[in-house]
């Protein structure tokens, strides 16, 4: 029925079987439809979020969204700018990805405001001390810049390239595109921080705040670092999953492997650096303020086993195994790997945010607990349904992983192995094979 | 010679907890003068609107020498580095560099509520939902204070139309100066047991002066460095050291008791 | 935002960033209407399928794109990067100064198809025979008739149209799928071929020296066709279909009417060259 829209030689599900495949989705999008009504339309009381804890899962989750997104930023960069050309295999999907997480953020952050009609007023009258402003500013022209980069994808669909005017816009748009990933990389950057900004520079919570380099609280290059780590673990997890959904194989090997790589090497970096921060903050930022750290985890729920998780469990191991290129070529550790690794973001942001705001300041307070209201968790499904359907849309109809059809339709030979150096015969120690990584990485 | 110079003022009260009885007078006063709307039945203490909100505060000792104390506590006009203004990213929060007073736009507020998430004292408040007076109460409003609309953060500021007012009367006598007795906040003026005291702390013969710098007065988590210039006052010792955590309990103790 | 408009402050911090703003924000739109620009720019249609032919071709897999010296054994390896276009190559011009061109062979058979040693050969699957007024009369080559099936329709260029190089020549509706047959040559459409004529079209082409310098000659053509095989013969192993054809063998004459399962359209497709 919709054949002649698909690409030439990929295999994709009946008309039927794909409307029965969003169907679900569409009813969950409903759902979220009504909750966000509910709010925007009545007033955010729907929600459980309170006076006291003024944030609750939805900027917990914008945050980790938009780390997981980052994938569309560090791809373009090591794509473009850096010449990583086996890239190109996952740069559509990447791009999808970030757009979904993207748009799904703002989308979630317009129903979480209470007067979203005023978000231009940070536009016109802007703070520009506040962290907020930062994000938003780079966040809004990083959608533009997503929203220029997802459509070349959109118009090489097979029909609507044969209108003359759109086969040469897509055209000259890739040659431009270099452009648009070093823009997208220097907003991200900013943007990424600014979001880890946002809670390192709150004085008044002790927990969060953290010593300032520059101008910035070093939660700023945490987050810009464990966001460039997650981006490529994200990637390669969406697209093993998209492999087993679609039964089929869309990428090469050694792009998994060059993208675990990546995420291995800045998530060690990573691990270094907030065990830094971690200790400084410890041993003097925090108690300088008269909270000594100890007393943040003596809620047993939040315990220091938040702190071992977050660091050794799903920073340090998986960190190791991604940097190892005998572990990290099985297939179990290196999905396992990636998967912890966004695990391991996703509870950085859920401590950022959720208990920051969950552990009391004044001495007479006590710990707060929050439970999201089903209109906040809705609210989100929504943006995950609209993420799963943009992308089933677009997979279908247009090509967003360009291996696919030599995969399925030829079988392509593996690509060679590039080889051994010299260096790596040596069978260094450890500092050794992490020189030869970075060597090997530009 | 006539000067343009206006004079600096830097108002602040201190709150006496050995006073204060938590009648909670002071709250309904400010709602009164400040027209907060009263709450809904399935309002809690978590997302009500009390611009100033008394807490019960034990000291925790076995019966017979266990005290409580009660603690006013409103937006606590932090002078140094005031958290939640760096943090607003449409400059809705202001503060006056006449009066020192921190001030809310709430015409401008987004409803972020980052503020919020940045205010130690959780003395911010948040519309949750649209104001709603029943009929024969909208006739008493405050005629010189705008109510707020839904999605956006209030809180004390000081009683800005009593400031505005006795600038007016002031300027209707041809002085520059307000007449301490003119300004007078809503909670100030209702406390029964005169707890609190208010004024300008740039003064230094003004009671409030006085008060703030008496040895039993202190300020809410001071380390933070936020310099608030609402001070409280107790001669109780437990009450002080509680307030300016300064004397942390151990490791042992946070973990057992 | 704007200087003069309330809360702009003359900070140095204030107006970086804001200057930083508006300069990321200029530079996007600047490049999105480069784009437009040139977009708008390039509206004649040798233009058009020149675009439309490098898209295509940057989306082939690498092992498709081998360069003729590779097929014909002068490099070990080498992807073209010109679109196979050896009109403006200098690693083509170089070979062929370096190396002696084999004399041709005579009439011959590859894996079963006739090809001649007087037709030159395009990666498309046309051929292209110069007559003796000087124009050259273009067709399509037994493998790529042999692989289209039966032909339901073919829709040829008018008389007097321009072709170009790689450009779209012809479009070949067979039982299976609608192919777009690329041009193998630059030049004016002369005539149409009748129904006793074994070509399709015949082309004035513009320029005489280097008008089939990028087509594929005589001693190309075996491993060139090999390759094809090889290609071919993978398409089906992966469609479903198994192992079809054994090593050495032939294609049998109409072996389109065994695999009515295969993805016709994604097979041409792709051993015609586009997406």
């Amino acid at each position: 029925m919709d054949n002649l829209l698909i690409p030439r030689g990929v295999r994709r599900t009946s008309f039927g079987s794909f409307l029965l495949w969003l169907l679900p989705w569409f009813a969950m999008l409903s759902v979220g439809l009504y909750a966000i009504y509910l709010c925007l339309a009545e007033g955010l009381f729907h929600t459980n979020m309170d006076n006291r804890f003024a944030f609750g899962i939805w900027i917990f989750l914008d945050l980790t969204v938009i780390a997981l997104g980052a994938g569309a930023f560090f791809t373009g960069f090591l794509l473009y700018i850096v010449r990583r050309k086996e890239l190109a295999a996952v740069i559509n999907s990447a791009v999808i990805i970030g757009l979904i997480c993207y748009s799904g953020a703002v989308l979630v952050l317009m129903v979480d405001v209470g007067q979203p009609l005023r978000a231009w007023f940070t536009f016109w009258h802007p703070n520009t001390h506040s962290m907020l402003t930062e994000v938003t500013f780079c966040l809004t022209c990083y959608l533009v810049v997503l929203l220029i980069e997802y459509l070349p994808i959109v118009i090489k669909n097979r029909q609507l390239r044969q209108i003359p005017k759109f086969l040469v816009f897509e055209f000259e748009l890739h040659k431009l595109m270099p452009v648009f990933a070093g823009i997208g990389t220097f907003l991200s950057f900013f943007h990424q921080g600014s979001l880890g900004g946002l809670f390192g520079v709150l004085r008044g919570r002790p927990f969060a705040f953290r010593e300032e380099l520059g101008i910035w609280p070093s939660t700023f290059f945490l987050f810009v670092i464990s966001a460039a780590a997650a981006g490529p673990s994200f990637i390669m997890l969406t697209t093993r999953l998209v492999e087993k959904i679609t039964r089929k194989r869309l990428v090469r090997e050694n792009v998994y492997q060059l993208l675990g790589k990546v995420s291995g090497l800045m998530l060690v970096a990573y691990v270094l650096l907030k065990s830094i921060d971690t200790l400084i903050w410890i041993n003097s930022t925090s108690p300088g303020t008269g909270f000594p750290a100890f007393e943040y985890y003596a809620t047993q729920s939040f315990g220091t086993w938040i702190l071992f998780t977050e660091i050794v469990l799903f920073g340090l191991l998986p960190a190791l195994v991604l940097l190892s290129s005998r572990l990290r070529s099985d297939r179990r550790l290196l999905f396992g790997a990636a998967f912890m690794v966004c695990c391991g973001i996703m509870l950085n942001r859920f401590v950022m945010t959720i208990q920051t705001l969950a552990l009391p300041t004044l001495p007479f307070d006590a710990f707060l607990t929050y439970l999201p209201s089903w209109q906040e968790v809705a609210a989100f499904a929504f943006v995950i349904a609209y993420g799963v359907i943009l992308y089933s849309v677009t997979y279908r109809y247009a090509v967003v992983f360009p291996q696919e059809r030599e995969l399925n339709l030829a079988a392509g030979p593996e690509s060679v192995p590039a080889k051994q150096s010299l260096l790596s015969r040596l069978r260094p120690r450890f500092a050794v094979q992490l020189i030869q990584k970075f060597v090997s990485l530009f | 010679m006539e000067t343009n110079e206006r004079k600096q003022y830097r108002f602040g009260m201190v709150i006496d907890l050995d006073k204060c009885s938590g009648c909670g007078a002071c709250t309904v006063a400010c709602a009164v003068e400040n027209n907060v709307a009263p709450a809904v039945p399935s309002t809690t203490t978590r997302n009500g609107l009390t611009w100033m909100n008394v807490t019960a505060v034990h000291s925790g000792a076995a019966y017979p020498d266990c005290e409580t104390v009660f603690v006013p506590m409103s937006c606590q006009q932090c002078e140094n580095e005031t958290p939640c203004l760096t943090v607003c990213p449409q400059n809705a929060v202001d503060i006056d560099p006449v009066t020192g007073i921190v001030g809310q736009v709430p015409q401008r507020c987004l409803g972020c509520r980052y503020c919020m998430t940045a205010c130690p004292y959780h003395a911010r408040y948040f519309n949750w939902r649209d104001p709603e007076w029943t009929d024969g109460m909208t006739q008493q409003l405050n005629p010189d204070v705008a109510p707020r609309m839904r999605g956006v953060v209030e809180k004390c500021n000081f009683c800005h139309a009593r400031l505005h007012a006795a600038r007016q009367k002031a300027a209707a006598n041809g002085s520059r100066e307000i007449d301490p007795a003119d300004y007078v906040p809503a909670c100030v003026e209702s406390c029964p047991a005169s707890a609190i005291t208010f004024g300008d702390l740039n003064n230094p013969s003004s009671p409030v002066a006085i008060l703030a710098a008496d040895k039993n007065s202190f300020r809410f988590l001071a380390r933070l460095g936020t310099e608030p210039k609402v001070h409280y006052h107790s001669s109780k010792q437990w009450v002080r050291e509680m307030a300016e955590r300064s004397k942390t309990r151990t490791q042992q103790e946070a973990f057992h008791g | 935002m704007l200087p003069f408009v309330y809360e702009f402050h003359w900070t140095p911090f204030h107006v970086t960033f804001l200057l930083v703003f508006f300069t990321l924000f200029s530079m996007v739109a600047a490049t999105l209407v480069l784009a437009l620009r040139r977009t708008a720019a390039k509206d004649t249609p040798e233009q058009i399928e020149h675009v439309r032919w490098h898209t295509d071709f940057e989306d082939l897999p690498a092992a498709l794109k081998a360069c003729r010296h590779e097929l014909r054994g002068d490099v070990k390896h080498r992807t073209c990067p010109n679109g196979f276009d050896c009109r403006t190559c200098t690693v083509h011009a170089q070979i062929n100064a370096r190396v002696r061109h084999r004399p041709g062979m005579q009439g011959f058979q590859v894996y079963g198809f006739s090809m001649s040693p007087y037709r030159l050969y395009h990666r498309g699957h046309t051929w292209v025979q110069q007559e003796k007024d000087g124009t050259y009369t273009v067709g399509i080559d037994d493998f790529g008739k042999r692989i289209l099936g039966t032909v339901r329709s073919v829709e040829l260029p008018p008389v007097g149209s321009r072709l170009y190089v790689n450009g779209s020549g012809m479009l070949v509706r067979s039982d299976d799928a609608a192919v777009r047959v690329l041009s193998p040559l630059d030049g004016e459409v002369v005539a149409h071929g009748t129904e006793e004529d074994d070509w399709l079209l015949k082309v004035r082409a513009e320029q005489d020296e280097t008008a089939t310098t990028h087509l594929l000659t005589a001693d190309e053509v075996p491993n060139w066709i090999l390759r094809e095989m090889e290609r071919l013969q993978a398409s089906f192993a992966t469609a479903g279909v198994g192992v079809t054809l054994a090593d050495g063998g032939e294609l049998a004459p109409n072996f389109h009417r065994h695999f009515p399962k295969a993805d016709w359209d994604g097979v041409l497709g792709q051993m015609f060259l586009q997406a």
